[in-house]
């Protein structure tokens, strides 16, 4: 059996922080996503350009860039810009907050696009009809599009999950003790590295193989009444 | 009406933050956490080291209230810049490239280069004694610089790419003496079950001219007031012998230098 040498609960402190950042940040990809491709997919205009610029820009900038910029680079730009006017401001950004926010931001420019492409694989026709039978517009995205949506977007949104669940890894630059700074803290005082990346990795494999047994329920799930070919 | 309460609670936690700020007297210091012997975390989540040790001594010397913060090697200097924290006690190296970014203090450890023997060897660090011997050092480093400059020509130089080689045609006897810097001699060699028939010989060898300044704290530009408290702070543990007390804890040599 591998020697923890006494760290094992800080691997399992970090791996809790990594589920739960990752987690947060999802839910947070999910809402952007959705006003993204709400954006998108509107007519032309303000909203469809500030969509189209904002998937452009988040999806072309490395994340730890981005996640480095808002923590450091924005509070560090208000502050000198208050200490030129006199004030000595300190803004104290909860580094959880921020991570979450901005990996969720990131993540949310890929989600914006698959819920795009579900939204755009539900066949047109059956909008015009439930248009035609009367239905809103709001009862139609509630009871005719939004279910369908779910089957095309699950295989994508498991894969923006998995993606976002690695790039956790990224927010140890921000002071939060996530599971891969955790395993770098206990390998470089043990002087054990093998043993606690080994470990680490293990962990992280741990989630994925638990998400994708509960995606491919979900997706069992979604394509309920759907017949197999 | 809530939102309005908001607002005002924001603004006094700000004001709040600012006024603390300035007093001075409390001090956040970030370290990295993960450089053992100087910044560990231990077992227990504790932040353990000679950093750490020293950083606590000279607050206390200082009477400043210091609280420390850990953060990642990569983000160090911005987090400092950013506010996060007023110093970085992490075993920060004096450097040009740094000075641009931020201001040291002056040094609190520089840990000199020595030389390593195999024990009842006899050899001593003097050029009677030397001649003819093989010494075995990091190619491209101060420390091969250094031993051209002053034992160039009365021992025989043999260079390794990497530390560990030059370690193991040590135990192997090839060469009869290494030259590199003394922790990370100590560290990969002479506290090591490999290395129990090794042992430092000689004197300390700091001189910047090849050594570089050593290691500061580093603090933000135009944080005048800090830094000068944290100087008197290293100069009032360093002859109280408080410094002596936590370089014996870890080191068998001393690390400061001259």
């Amino acid at each position: 059996m591998l020697d923890l040498k006494g760290y094992g609960w800080m691997l399992w402190q970090g791996l809790e922080l990594t589920v739960l950042v990752g987690l947060c940040a999802m839910a947070v990809a999910l809402a952007v996503g959705m006003i993204g491709a709400w954006g998108k997919l509107s007519r032309p205009g303000v909203g469809r350009g500030l969509a189209g610029a904002y998937t452009t820009v988040v999806r072309g900038v490395p994340e730890l860039l981005l996640i480095l910029l808002v923590y450091y680079g924005v509070p560090t730009l208000i502050q000198d810009v208050a200490a030129s006017a006199g004030y000595d401001l300190i803004i104290d950004l909860n580094p959880f907050v921020a991570g979450v926010i901005t990996i969720g931001v990131i993540y949310g420019g890929f989600t914006t696009e698959v819920l795009r492409g579900a939204y755009l694989a539900v066949p047109h026709g059956q909008i015009e009809a439930a248009r035609a039978i009367g239905m809103d517009r709001t009862l139609t995205f509630r009871c005719v599009v939004l279910p369908q949506m779910w089957r095309f977007a699950l295989p994508g949104l498991g894969n923006v999950w998995m993606v976002l669940i690695k790039a956790t890894a990224l927010i140890s630059v921000i002071q939060l003790e996530e599971l891969m700074r955790n395993a770098d803290v206990a390998a470089r005082a043990t002087r054990l590295p093998f043993t606690f990346f080994f470990v680490a990795s293990l962990l992280y494999l741990a989630i994925t193989i638990v998400s994708m047994v509960i995606q491919q329920r979900a997706e069992a799930w979604a394509n309920r009444g759907v017949r197999r070919a | 009406m809530k939102k309005k309460l908001m607002l005002m609670a924001l603004s006094l936690a700000f004001v709040a933050g600012a006024t603390v700020a300035t007093a001075q007297t409390k001090v956040t210091l970030g370290t990295e956490g993960a450089y053992p012997p100087f910044n560990w975390i231990d077992e227990n989540g504790d932040l353990q080291g000679f950093d750490v040790d020293v950083g606590n001594a000279i607050c206390a010397a200082a009477s400043l209230d210091c609280t420390w913060v850990v953060q990642d090697w990569d983000g160090i200097i911005p987090g400092l810049l950013a506010k996060k924290y007023d110093a970085i006690v992490a075993s920060m190296s004096i450097t040009e490239e740094r000075k641009e970014k931020v201001d040291f203090t002056n040094k609190y450890y520089n840990t000199p280069a020595m030389f390593v023997r195999k024990k009842g060897s006899g050899i001593e660090i003097n050029a009677a004694s030397l001649s003819g011997k093989a010494v075995g050092v990091q190619r491209a480093t101060i420390h091969e610089n250094f031993l051209r400059d002053n034992y160039g020509e009365v021992v025989t130089i043999k260079a390794y790419a990497t530390q560990d080689e030059a370690n193991l045609d040590f135990l192997a006897g090839r060469v009869d003496l290494l030259l590199a810097d003394s922790v990370a001699l100590m560290e990969s060699l002479v506290d090591t079950d490999d290395g129990k028939d090794s042992e430092f010989v000689g004197p300390e060898f700091t001189d910047p001219r090849w050594f570089g300044d050593g290691v500061g704290i580093a603090v933000r530009k135009g944080a005048r007031d800090l830094r000068d408290t944290l100087n008197a702070g290293i100069a009032k543990i360093r002859a109280d012998g408080t410094y002596n007390k936590i370089n014996a804890k870890y080191f068998d040599f001393d690390v400061y230098g001259n």
